[in-house]
Order: C-alpha cells, then sequence, then structure tokens
C-alpha cells in the first residue's frame, strides 16, 4: 500500500531501487508455505501411517504401491490443472479414460499388441480431448456442459464397446510392464511415467510460453485477447491436453489392471478437481500448481493406504476424506493469510 | 464553530491490514447540511475511511460520535440505522434484479411480515426516482439493463430509501457525462438542503469546487488538512497537500515543427451499425490524434473496432498502408497495433500476476525459443522498459494489483513498449489516475510519440485531449463533427460541439 | 469329506437346474435336503411341448455388469427356446423412471405375463403392483419389490448362501490348519446384498473356531476397485491363508493384484460364476480355486415360470397344481471338479 510518487518528469528510471522486503520474495515465501502445509499433512499421515501399522506401511513395497496406485489419477489430475488454470473445468475425464481404455483393449486391438493399445488409448483420448476443445473454444459452449455432454457421451460409448464385459488384457509386453520384473531400481514403471508427466507438466506451466498463455486466459480471458492472444486456439489445446493425459492414464490404467471395463475411471473427474484445489489451484483460474496437485493425490493416495492396512471400511474412510478436504483448504487458507 | 456538536466526528481513528497502516490517527468532522468533500491520491485511505464509516471495517482506536454521542459501529447495518448511506464508487447492485427491488433490498415493505408488497415497493421506488431527476427510469426494469448513470441514480434511491442523515458518495461523477453531473449536483444541493450532510469523493477538483463546503485531505493514512474552505483554497495548495509536494498540472510541451511523413495509420469509411457512422482518419509517427466526444458518442467502440476487438461492418484500417484482417486483435497488434483500454483491470491488467508478466504477455516470443521462456531475458527486459516510464516500485516483480493507478496504466503502456508497437490507441488513460501523476503520464505519452509512436487518444475529459493531442477529432452520435488542431480548440468549443453538434463559431 | 461329498451331489442337482429343471436346486439352502435329487430331471418348468401362444413382458436394467449382461442373455435365449412365446424385450434402464414407463407400455400392451429385474426394488413396487391389479402376473427377478402383492412370483439368487457356502468351502479346506487367517474382498460397501454376503460369510466362520477372519476391504465390483483394495490388502496381510472375493468381475482386478504382487500362498475364492472365473479354476495354476454362484441363469427360470403362468401350468416335479411365490436359486461351490458342467453358464 505504500504509495511511491515518482518525480514529476523525471523519464530517464535513474531513481534508486525501492527499500523494504521484495515482494518477490513474499510471495516466493507463500507459495513454498503453501507446499510445506501439504507436505506437512503428508508428513502427518505418514507419521500416523508409522504409528498404527510400522511393519506394512513403512515398507519399500508399500511406498511402491501407493505410488502405483496415484500415478493413474496422477496423470489424470496434471491435464486437469492446466484445464482449471485456464478458467475451464472437465467433467470428462474419468469418462475418457473409460472409452480410452476399452477401445484400447477390443479383441481387434489387442491383435496390434503393445503399441496398438498405446496407440489407441491415446489417440481416443486426444480426440475425445479435441471435441471438447472444439465445442469449447469454437462452439462457445461453457465448458462445464461440453465436458458433462462428453462424460455421458463417452460412458455410452464404452458401455457400447464392451456390452458391459470386462475385456481381459492378453498381450503380456504390456501385462509385463506391471509386474515386478519391469521395476527400474525399483521403481515401477507406472509411477516413472507419472513422475515424467509431472516434471513435463511443471516446466509447461512455469516456463513455456504455453504455461504463460494459460494462465492468462484463466486469470482474465479479455485482457489475454486485447493482449493478443489466441485464446480460442489456447483453450483448444488445453482440452486436448486434457484429452492426452486421460489417454496416457487409460493406458497406465490398462498396464494396472491388466484389462478394460466400461466402469473404469469412474468419479476421476472429483477425485482429480479435488486433488487440484486441495494443491492451490484457484478454481476460477488464473492460478495453479503442478506440484500442489500432485501432493494433494498423494494425500488421498496415503490416506486410503492407511485406512484400508488398518482395516478401516469404507464409511469411516469416506469421512475422514472429506474432513481432511476441509482441513487442508482451511489450513492452507489461513497460513496464507497470517504470511 | 457551531454551538451543537457536529452531526460526525471522528478523531483518532486507526485501522491496519496485514502489513500495512491504512489509517494512523484520522479526525473527520461533518456539519449536517454540508458538503464534505475527501481529497487524497489512491491508497491515502480514503476507501478505508469511508468503509469504518459505514461498518464495513472496525477501526483498532479512536472515537465515532453521533450528534455527540459515541457510537460504535458493528456492521453496516449499525451505521445504516443511525442513518449513515453509502453509495460505492462500484455499485453493489444484483443486476438480475429490478429497480423496486435492489432499492428496497433488505428491507422490503411487507404485508404479515413476509409478503412483499411489490406494488408499493414500485411506487415508492417511483416516487425516489423523480425526487432524484430521473422519472424515466422504470421501477420495473432490470438493473442491468440500466446505464450506467442510471445505475448510479439507483444507488442513491437505495441510499434514500432509508431515512438517511448523512451519505458518502465515493467518486459518483467517474461514469457520468456534464448533463448527469448537473443533475447529481443538483440532488447534493437538495439534501443538503433538507439538512442530510453528504461526504463527497472526488478526484476533480473543479467539481469540490462547486458543490463542496470543506475539503479534508488524506495523505498516507493520516489527514493533512482538516476543513480547508472549499471555494477559497487554491488549487495548488491542495494539490501539494495531497502529494506532498508541489506540482503542475500541466501538459508537456508540443514539439515545434507538426508531424510529416506518411500516417502509419489510416482508417477509411471504418462503421459499425448503431455505434458509429463511417470515419475516416489518419495518424502519422510522432502524432497524438485526440477523439473528444460524450459517453456514448461513440469513441471506445472506434478505438477497439480500429484495434480488431469488435469487427466493423465497413471500411478498411490499414497499417503502413497495409489492410488489417478485420476484426482479429492478433492481426492488428502483429501489425504494430496496441491498446491501453479503459477498464485497465477488466481488459488488461492479469491482476494475480507480477508486473514483468504482465508486460511481457504480449511479447513473449521476444525472449522465448520453440516455446521456452528465457526468465533471466524476459525480467530483463520488463526492467528496462518500465524504467523507461518510471514505473514505481521499480521492481518488475512486484503484483501488478499493488501498484497505483497510474502505475499500472504504466506497466500496460511498457508491454506495447517491449512488444515494439508502432501504434498506441489509448482508451481514457488517465482514469482512477491521481492527480499528482497525471503530469507525469501525459509526459510519458508526449515521449513515447517524441520517439515516433502514433497515438490515437480517446478521452471524456475535455482538457486532457485538448492538452495532449495535437488534432482533435470531435465526435457526436457517432459521427465526427468537426476536426482541427488541438491549439485552434478551447473547452467551450469542443463543449458547444459535442452538444450542438455544428461548428457554431 | 463325506460332508463334501454330500454335497457335491447337491451341486450336480444345481447344474441339472440350470440346464433345465428351475425348481429343484433352488428352494433350499440346506445342503442335506436329499429331495433334490429327485427332481434332477432334464425337463423345463411345465413342459416343452409347445402350449398357446403368449406374449412375455421383460423389462431388465441396463447391462452395465457381466452379470446384468447374462442376465439379459438368459431370458431372450430361453424365450427364443418356445416357439409359441413372444418376448416383448425393453431397452434396458437404471433410470427408475425411465423403466416405470417403459413397464407401464408394456401393462398397456395387455402383455400375458410380465418379467421384471427393476434397477431399484423398492422403487418400481408401485408399478408392479399396477401390473398385478390390471390382472398381469409379475415374476419379480432378484431385486425384490417391497410388497409381495407386487409379484406373483420372485425369483432370486441367495446373497446370505453365497457367504454361507464360501465360508463352508474354506472351512472345509483350513479345517485342520490352526489359527487359520481369512480375509474378505468385498462388493460395493453400500448394497444390501453386500451386506447379507458378508453376514452369511461371517455366519459360515463361526463353525470354524480354527479360522478368524483378519481383514475386509470393499471394492466397487470393478476391475480397477479390485485392483486397487487388493493391492492394499495385500501389503496390509503378508501371512494368511484364504481370501473370498465378492464378485469375479472385480476379482479380474484382484487376482492382477496378486499376480503383481507375487502372492501364492493362500487360496481364494470367488463369487458370482464368471467365465473367466471358471476358467482359471479348470486350468488350476493360480490362487482362484472355486467360486461361489450367484447364477444368471435364474432369468432363464423366469421366462419357463411365466410362460407356465401365461398357459396355466404348473411345475413338474412339484405336488402343487400352482407354481411357488417364491424361488430362491442356490449358490453352488463351483470347483476343478464340477466346473465343467458349469463351463457353459459362466458369463463374460
Amino acid at each position: 500500500m505504500t504509495q511511491h510518487v515518482s518525480p514529476p518528469r523525471d523519464g530517464t528510471g535513474k531513481a534508486a531501487p525501492v527499500d523494504g522486503p521484495p515482494a518477490w520474495r513474499v510471495r516466493l515465501g507463500r507459495a513454498d508455505v503453501r507446499t510445506l502445509t501439504l507436505l506437512g499433512v503428508l508428513a502427518v499421515l505418514v507419521l500416523i501411517g508409522g504409528i498404527t501399522q510400522p511393519d506394512s506401511f513403512l515398507d519399500t513395497r508399500n511406498l511402491q504401491l501407493v505410488l502405483t496406485q496415484a500415478s493413474v489419477i496422477g496423470v489424470v489430475t496434471v491435464g486437469m490443472t492446466f484445464v482449471i488454470v485456464s478458467g475451464g473445468i472437465d467433467l470428462s475425464v474419468g469418462a475418457i479414460v473409460a472409452l480410452a481404455s476399452v477401445w484400447a483393449t477390443t479383441v481387434a486391438t489387442q491383435e496390434y499388441g503393445f503399441f496398438g493399445i498405446l496407440f489407441t488409448a491415446v489417440v481416443v483420448g486426444v480426440g475425445c480431448g479435441l471435441v471438447n476443445g472444439v465445442l469449447i473454444a469454437f462452439g462457445q459452449m461453457v465448458p462445464f456442459i461440453a465436458t458433462l455432454a462428453m462424460l455421458a457421451s463417452a460412458r455410452g460409448l464404452a458401455l457400447q464397446i464392451t456390452d458391459g464385459r470386462t475385456q481381459v488384457v492378453t498381450v503380456s509386453s504390456v501385462l509385463d510392464l506391471g509386474e515386478r520384473d519391469a521395476y527400474i531400481l525399483g521403481i515401477p514403471p507406472l509411477v516413472l511415467v507419472f513422475a515424467a508427466v509431472t516434471v513435463i507438466g511443471w516446466l509447461v506451466l512455469n516456463r513455456t510460453t504455453f504455461g504463460r498463455r494459460t494462465v492468462a486466459v484463466g486469470g482474465n480471458a479479455e485482457a489475454a485477447r486485447l493482449a493478443g492472444i489466441d485464446v480460442r486456439r489456447q483453450r483448444l489445446y488445453l482440452y486436448l491436453l486434457s484429452g492426452l493425459c486421460c489417454g496416457i492414464a487409460a493406458f497406465l490404467l490398462i498396464v494396472l489392471a491388466g484389462s478394460g471395463q466400461n466402469t473404469n475411471g469412474n468419479l476421476y473427474e472429483l477425485d482429480a478437481i479435488a486433488a487440484a484445489i486441495i494443491g492451490g489451484t484457484l478454481l476460477t483460474g488464473g492460478r495453479g500448481h503442478i506440484l500442489g496437485s500432485v501432493l494433494g493425490v498423494l494425500i488421498f493416495t496415503t490416506i486410503t493406504n492407511i485406512f484400508a492396512l488398518n482395516n478401516l471400511q469404507t464409511d469411516v474412510q469416506q469421512i475422514a476424506k472429506g474432513a481432511i478436504i476441509v482441513a487442508a483448504v482451511l489450513v492452507q487458507r489461513r497460513t496464507a493469510s497470517t504470511h | 464553530m457551531a454551538p451543537e456538536p457536529p452531526l460526525l466526528s471522528m478523531s483518532g481513528i486507526t485501522k491496519s491490514f496485514p502489513g500495512v497502516r491504512a489509517l494512523d490517527g484520522v479526525d473527520l468532522d461533518v456539519q449536517a447540511g454540508e458538503v464534505h468533500c475527501l481529497l487524497g491520491q489512491n491508497g491515502a485511505g480514503k476507501s478505508t475511511l469511508i468503509k469504518v464509516l459505514a461498518g464495513a471495517h472496525q477501526p483498532e482506536t479512536g472515537t465515532i460520535r453521533w450528534r455527540g454521542e459515541e457510537v460504535t459501529l458493528r456492521s453496516p447495518i449499525a451505521a445504516m440505522r443511525l442513518g449513515i448511506a453509502t453509495i460505492y464508487q462500484e455499485l453493489d447492485l444484483v443486476e438480475h434484479l429490478s429497480v423496486a427491488e435492489n432499492v428496497h433490498l433488505g428491507h422490503e415493505p411487507t404485508a404479515a411480515g413476509f409478503v412483499v408488497r411489490g406494488r408499493a415497493a414500485k411506487a415508492s421506488t417511483a416516487a425516489l426516482l423523480k425526487r432524484l431527476g430521473h422519472p424515466e427510469v422504470d421501477p420495473g426494469r432490470l438493473v442491468g439493463d440500466l446505464s450506467a448513470a442510471q445505475q448510479q441514480i439507483v444507488s442513491m434511491a437505495r441510499a434514500l430509501s432509508h431515512d438517511v442523515r448523512l451519505i458518502v458518495m465515493d467518486e459518483p461523477s467517474a461514469a457520468l457525462d456534464p448533463d448527469e453531473v448537473d443533475n447529481l449536483f443538483r440532488i447534493v444541493a437538495d439534501l443538503t438542503a433538507d439538512g442530510v450532510a453528504v461526504v463527497y469523493i472526488s478526484h476533480r477538483l473543479e467539481e469540490i469546487r462547486r458543490i463542496g463546503d470543506r475539503v479534508t485531505v488524506l495523505k498516507d493514512g493520516r489527514a493533512v488538512a482538516r476543513g480547508l474552505p472549499a471555494e477559497s483554497t487554491p488549487t495548488r495548495e491542495v494539490v501539494a497537500l495531497m502529494t506532498g509536494r508541489n506540482v503542475e498540472y500541466v501538459f508537456p510541451e508540443r514539439p515545434s515543427a507538426p508531424p510529416a511523413g506518411e500516417p502509419v495509420l489510416s482508417v477509411r469509411g471504418l462503421a459499425r451499425q448503431g455505434e458509429f457512422a463511417p470515419l475516416d482518419l489518419e495518424v502519422r509517427p510522432g502524432e497524438i490524434v485526440g477523439l473528444a466526444g460524450l459517453v456514448g458518442s461513440g469513441r471506445s467502440e472506434i478505438l477497439e473496432t480500429v484495434y480488431g476487438a469488435r469487427k466493423a461492418n465497413a471500411g478498411q484500417v490499414l497499417v503502413d498502408g497495409r489492410p488489417l484482417r478485420p476484426g482479429s486483435v492478433r492481426a492488428a497488434v502483429r501489425a504494430g497495433l496496441g491498446l491501453a483500454p479503459e477498464e485497465r483491470k477488466a481488459q488488461a491488467l492479469l491482476m494475480l500476476e507480477s508486473v514483468t508478466r504482465n508486460v511481457s504477455v504480449s511479447a513473449m516470443s521476444r525472449f522465448s525459443r520453440g516455446g521456452w521462456i528465457d526468465r533471466g531475458a524476459e525480467l530483463g527486459a520488463a526492467r528496462k522498459a518500465t524504467r523507461e516510464l518510471s514505473l514505481r516500485p521499480d521492481n518488475p516483480s512486484v503484483p501488478v494489483r499493488t501498484l497505483s493507478g497510474g502505475n499500472q496504466q504504466k506497466a500496460v503502456l511498457a508491454r506495447w513498449l517491449l512488444r515494439g508497437c508502432r501504434v498506441l490507441l489509448l482508451d481514457e488513460p488517465t482514469r482512477g489516475v491521481d492527480v499528482g501523476a497525471r503530469a507525469e503520464l501525459y509526459a510519458v505519452i508526449r515521449r513515447l510519440a517524441d520517439e515516433g509512436l502514433a497515438v490515437l487518444l480517446v478521452s471524456s475529459e475535455v482538457p486532457e485531449v485538448l492538452g495532449l493531442a495535437d488534432r482533435v477529432l470531435v465526435l457526436r452520435e457517432g459521427r465526427v463533427v468537426h476536426e482541427a488542431p488541438a491549439r485552434e480548440l478551447d473547452e467551450h468549443r469542443v463543449l458547444d460541439l459535442v452538444m450542438e453538434g455544428s461548428p457554431a463559431s | 469329506m463325506t460332508k463334501l461329498t454330500s454335497r457335491r451331489g447337491l451341486l450336480f442337482g444345481a447344474a441339472a437346474v440350470s440346464a433345465g429343471a428351475v425348481l429343484t436346486g433352488c428352494t433350499s439352502n440346506d445342503p442335506d435336503d436329499g429331495e433334490d435329487k429327485a427332481a434332477a430331471d432334464t425337463q423345463p418348468a411345465a413342459d416343452d411341448k409347445p402350449g398357446k401362444p403368449i406374449t412375455i413382458g421383460y423389462a431388465g436394467p441396463q447391462a452395465d455388469h457381466g452379470w446384468l449382461n447374462a442376465i439379459n442373455d438368459n431370458a431372450k435365449k430361453r424365450a427364443e427356446k418356445y416357439s409359441e412365446v413372444t418376448l416383448e424385450v425393453t431397452e434396458g434402464s437404471n433410470d427408475t423412471a425411465q423403466q416405470i414407463g417403459q413397464i407401464e407400455t408394456l401393462i398397456n400392451k395387455k402383455v400375458d405375463v410380465l418379467v421384471v429385474l427393476p434397477a431399484d426394488g423398492k422403487a418400481l413396487t408401485q408399478v408392479g403392483l399396477k401390473a398385478m391389479r390390471a390382472g398381469i402376473p409379475v415374476i419379480n427377478l432378484d431385486r425384490i419389490f417391497n410388497s409381495p402383492q407386487a409379484y406373483r412370483c420372485w425369483v432370486g439368487g441367495d446373497n446370505y448362501g453365497m457367504g454361507l457356502n464360501a465360508a463352508h468351502y474354506i472351512g472345509e479346506k483350513l479345517k485342520d490348519k490352526p489359527n487359520a487367517r481369512v480375509i474378505e474382498l468385498a462388493g460395493i460397501d453400500n448394497l444390501e446384498l453386500t451386506q447379507q454376503r458378508t453376514q452369511g460369510f461371517d455366519d459360515g466362520l463361526k463353525n470354524y473356531p480354527n479360522i478368524k477372519k483378519v481383514a475386509r476391504q470393499a471394492a466397487e465390483f470393478t476391475v480397477e476397485s479390485g485392483q486397487a483394495k487388493m493391492a492394499q490388502l495385500l501389503q496390509a496381510q503378508s501371512d494368511f491363508d484364504a481370501l473370498w472375493n465378492h464378485d469375479d468381475d472385480q476379482g479380474v482386478g484382484a487376482l492382477r493384484a496378486i499376480e503383481q504382487a507375487g502372492r501364492d500362498d493362500f487360496l481364494m475364492v470367488g463369487g458370482a460364476g464368471a467365465l473367466s472365473a471358471f476358467e482359471a479354476i479348470k486350468a488350476d495354476r493360480g490362487v482362484l480355486k472355486a467360486t461361489v454362484l450367484y447364477p444368471p441363469t435364474m432369468a432363464a427360470s423366469a421366462i419357463d415360470l411365466a410362460r407356465a403362468l401365461g398357459q396355466g401350468k404348473g411345475v413338474s416335479g412339484l405336488a402343487e397344481f400352482e407354481i411357488p411365490s417364491t424361488v430362491t436359486c442356490y449358490s453352488a461351490v463351483v470347483d476343478k471338479d464340477n466346473v465343467d458342467q458349469y463351463m457353459s453358464t459362466g458369463f463374460k
């Protein structure tokens, strides 16, 4: 609020730099507080897990398990974070994962082996994203409605393809990727993919013009347009990106579950949105954090893991999950405002 | 002074926000029936003070006396019960409700305690609107369908629907045309004649001279002058108090020789149905061309159409003789056009982002390779551009929302400077900019022109157009009625033109 | 061992049911009910000879799950067998309102008998009543109506029996092992049928004091959830002897998790009777040793009963002139020894 009154007609910019805490440090500090809060929540969870189940929780296999279980929804969440940062929403992610996973596991597709499955999953994901993007960017549809329509149609199409049947994968190279033998230095390949998507996502959002445009469109679409950004094309790309992430996630799910089913990806949209929000991404757009989203996913997966290890039942799990969402957001807001 | 205690007496009010002391022991006395003007730059504490008065903020220390009795304003309702009404600059009306519903929001006339008597509400609203000189506003219309000026009237009617003793008006004239401002002043005079006190906040010193009784000047959360006589205090003194130094409200000198050379921007027969008639104009490098006209004369629409943000029905925009693709902002930007729009916060700035990112957004390709941003180069370029415009603070990493209005405008100009734009379209460049900062902004604009930029300027403040522009086009109802070098015009003549439409002599 | 054999005898009876006679295996949970064998004829209910032409209306749910798909298939195939039976099939729907509309249409068309598998038994009770009042007998399949007045005959599976028989099978396998540990992978937890299956399982295990259920997690009848929950269970329980999984569909995922964890130190019993489970049991290479039926053939039986009702016949093998008012299908245990018999009933 300090008013810096510049001397009149001093056009040369020779004025001394301003004293006081540079605002960038304050800002960086706030971002750190957010990340630290999430890490703190995760640490508390690890503590709880370690105390209640010291043997089965604090175990390499369990770490591998938690990270593997987080991979599928994690990849979806990275894509979702981009869409939310741009001020949009993608309700169709779960349905796209389902459609891509069943399309990629039909008998016909499986004949083309590993790359046939991978290719189909990615193409179906991107294709659905393209439809979303075109409807939103050029059809001027509200993202909520367009992706809701995609949710319904993709689920319907997935059901039509499968007839409700479970499509078991018989391509051994795909199945092998989910086995212990495929671990690289003890890291499951699924987790490596998740890590790669996270790193790439972070770089794209924070270090590229694409990321800047995304933030600009989400922060103020009109200002972005008047600044010369092609807002429509950017929106199209963003839903494509989300579809791509869904396609990758569908492939991971195929590897993980060894099958494709039309019920796959159930409520992924809500899990992904919740993780992004916990991670500090504004639902109104304009600000988002890939790392926060990923931490959100890890928090949820860890909670589920701890509950399962302690043999707590679904009802208790759900109650606690809701409570932790509220608590995490409240703690974050408090630390952010007192900082 | 007065034998009886003042209507309102605030003393020693302090209020802090995290990191900021917004009010630091402010005193304010308001007499019944006076117009008390509150002056100060952005961030001086005016908004905080009136929010304390409205019950929206609770002060940490200090006392508030109302007709001599100490009171605590715990909530806006408490303030309203005493008879204090506030009309905020950003109108707090519900667009999807009717005028009558807005006026009576929260205190609807009811039958049996809960059945809203719509007809009674409409009747009393109509009476209020008539008293405010706007009987043409239909109480049944949706507020969202009204003009900004009419919405302000509705806001005022809402204040008057209570038994009001003191009205706070926060820059009420900002969105009004001269005749509407006249009407506003008539209403203020009526109110004070009835013994109602008005706390009036404005940037326009001439208004304060016209209707104000006394002036309190705020600076950095303190009242640096209290109860100055509004009519007789010299402008210089007021400005000096506000800024803490002596500033002349001056315009930069024009270059001695009129700009020569081929026009960089040519507009030929450009028109939009219902907004403005076919328009021709040319701007040469180094030239500032001003468009003067009333609200609704099509000024902003012309700028936005030239820029491609609106699609023209007819005509062409040419840059260096090459026509632009109509309706494409990107084509305009690529050709070297840049717009500083009227609503900076809504149309230009990314309020969550740093100055750097706001400045760099239109020129990202300059310091990126294959989409990869060189952040060092970006920061350096932003620093250079903002320094060139003496943007304060001299730290482009701060969030743009922490900047004052004038510096936010400089951030927008820096964006186009960095982009290397050659034609600058300025829409109300000093709206929301402090008096003290305006002169500096004028100097910046003139300097940019001197460096070879072509500038097309739109302003509702006639002296600004006359003082800054080289050539002026006078608009009336979407049509150019007169064109002349600025030095051949004066304010009266321009006002005659925009009112009458004929170049009366 | 003798006990097991006698039960297997019974299982053969149940197999015959699915191949033809409905009632035999379906009416009793009691494994020692010797009368079942007497009814093991190969005749369909009533008899195969064409009777008077009738129209049966069939309203089922949307086939978004392998078992439901099999239910619809069974009904259609059974009807095709009878030249005099016309089956009016509505498009499957999970929407209560839509299903009510579909059934009302069938009532207006004046079909002779209705076979209804409601999306929600409670919500469709009224329309069942309406049909009955209109003089159209209703065969209520599986998800039961609120009121017995809303159906002439209910045909369904035995969820409690599933749990019970799974427990008995596991119990017999582990009865000589001291301190045996068992875990349960349940289905969607807020469904009554899941609670019933768990109850039956727990009650059955009480007969074996040496066995303790050490963990239970609920999945969602999907492969994905089966994999996820099973992976966690395996991590939580490093040592256990048997697993009962409520549903073979989620079992695909559970088996995947078991494979990924490299575990083979326990036996697994499935539920429902999917073809993939049958094949795995027959091949006998993994942990899956048996599955407890929740037979989709009940839909075929429902068509048989509907035909008998429509033609005014009783059911052969029973003394009564009328068909029974409730038919509870037996939840047979299918293991390596009898799996061939069931192979054709397995659903995908």
